[in-house]
């Protein structure tokens, strides 16, 4: 070990200083220019992050879900009444579906369609939350291992969390639609069914999302539902986005400024749903657009 | 043993970091890994303060949805000027540790969010609020580190043997003149 005396410190430490801001600039540079792309350094770092995150997650849920069932006892016997009420009127509802889906069967078999495969769902524990105040980025369980790649579509029962931005073998980063680089395409109302499409975009604001080029002419309401159009080439179709909160009608020429809450609760979340989606191959005339992302 | 101790202390900050968040958000507003940084500024090793900022730095970029090397950048600059400011000025007192740290923070998220700025991106949230929220946090938080640190490190030991020192030193006796012989 090479000691240093005060004076050496001194005349060393403004030129590492300088060299280490230098670096830490062309790191920044290099990760703003590639948005999409895979990060290693990030990978990585989740991969060794993991092992200290899932156990803690793993305690403190465990521990807050022991408090919580001790404070649900009391209400846990008129819940059970109600519950087996409820349990006898499904076996009912369930004995008219089984009929409703062998009569389905049948019929499939008869017009001779093809069974249509939709993506599976992956479902993940939040393990992370971004440690710094200023992103809402989360970290789940599942990796590149599990089958879980780039840009995939993350769900809660709710609705839309957000897509995967990166993987490591054991974990994945997850940005929120909430961020305000964050743009998918939509539609107010179900898809078929209603035209005001338009682009939603993140907010800086938290929890609060933007519906941009919505036609003017088009009737809209608060309240409304917003669902995933599957034309931005990242999400599927018909995914909740969130309901329109706020809304300042537009004209002719003008189009809506709308506001829309999120459906998922996007700051509690515990466990999401990672939909093993690839979505459909661009079409050739995309690839020659001079801003098309070239596959090699 | 001192920059071992503090190696520790930092994998420990940035391990906190890392999982704080999940169990209660608010404590996102706590800067532990910068208080650390602060706290080797402020031991006058200037090489090992630049060195532990960009290192706890960028291990929180990593985990973090905004840019790789935002942290590093704002860590490593305040561990610089911290440690400058040291060496010019008299800062073991903690009364005078506190507005440091309190500083330190603020610079630290200006330049933070500025470099987001820059890149065209807009972090969340209010940066007022957000500011104001980590400078409270991680004034808190590291003046009551810096007491514990205080009570176990060395600073301590040093300051407790001088007391000590001081108390049972060994009296100067003055000869006193016998009286009887002042006359002659």
């Amino acid at each position: 070990m090479v000691e240093r005396s005060q004076e050496d410190v001194w005349r060393l430490a403004p030129w590492l200083m300088v060299a280490l801001l230098l670096g830490n600039f062309i790191l920044m540079a290099f990760d703003a220019k590639v948005e999409g792309g895979e990060r290693v350094i990030r990978a990585w770092t989740q991969t060794v992050a993991d092992f200290v995150q899932s156990p803690v997650t793993t305690v403190t849920s465990s521990v807050s879900n022991y408090f919580g069932s001790i404070a649900n006892l009391r209400s846990a016997q008129d819940e059970n009444g109600g519950l087996k009420q409820q349990v006898q009127e499904l076996q009912v509802e369930l004995k008219q579906k089984e009929e409703l889906a062998a009569e389905n069967t049948r019929l499939r078999s008869m017009l001779q369609l093809k069974e249509q495969s939709k993506y599976k769902v992956l479902t993940a524990r939040v393990i992370g939350r971004d440690p710094s105040a200023w992103f809402d980025s989360a970290i789940v369980n599942r990796g590149s291992l599990d089958g879980v790649q780039l840009n995939m579509p993350v769900v809660t029962d709710g609705g839309l969390v957000g897509r995967v931005t990166a993987v490591s073998p054991l974990t994945a980063q997850v940005d929120l639609i909430t961020r305000d680089k964050s743009g998918l395409g939509a539609v107010i109302g179900q898809i078929g069914e209603s035209n005001a499409l338009g682009v939603v975009a993140g907010t800086s604001k938290k929890d609060l999302l933007e519906m941009k080029y919505v036609n003017g002419s088009t009737e809209v309401q608060i309240g409304q539902s917003v669902f995933t159009t599957g034309q931005d080439g990242i999400f599927p179709a018909g995914l909740k986005i969130g309901e329109i909160v706020n809304l300042v009608s537009g004209s002719a020429t003008t189009p809506h400024q709308i506001q829309i809450m999120p459906a998922a609760k996007l700051g509690s979340m515990q466990e999401v749903g990672i939909l093993l989606y690839e979505p459909p191959a661009k079409g050739q005339y995309e690839q020659k657009l001079p801003n098309a992302v070239k596959k090699n | 043993m001192e920059g071992v101790k503090l190696t520790v202390a930092l994998i420990i900050a940035i391990l906190l970091q890392w999982t704080l968040r999940n169990v209660w958000p608010p404590l996102t507003f706590i800067d532990f890994p910068l208080i650390i940084v602060v706290y080797a500024a402020l031991q006058r090793n200037s090489i090992r303060a630049i060195l532990f900022g960009t290192i706890s730095g960028i291990s929180m970029d990593a985990l973090s949805g905004g840019l790789l090397g935002a942290n590093g950048f704002s860590k490593t600059l305040v561990a610089y000027a911290i440690s400058e400011i040291t060496r010019r000025v008299y800062m073991d007192n903690l009364i005078l540790r506190i507005p440091v740290i309190a500083g330190a923070c603020f610079v630290n998220d200006l330049v933070y969010y500025g470099l987001h700025r820059l890149f065209g991106q807009t972090p969340a949230g209010d940066p007022v609020t957000t500011i104001a929220y980590s400078v409270i946090g991680t004034t808190v938080a590291g003046t009551l580190i810096y007491l514990l640190f205080q009570n176990f490190s060395g600073d301590r030991a040093r300051a407790r043997t001088q007391k000590r020192r001081e108390v049972f030193a060994p009296r100067r006796q003055t000869r006193r003149r016998n009286p009887i012989r002042l006359g002659k």
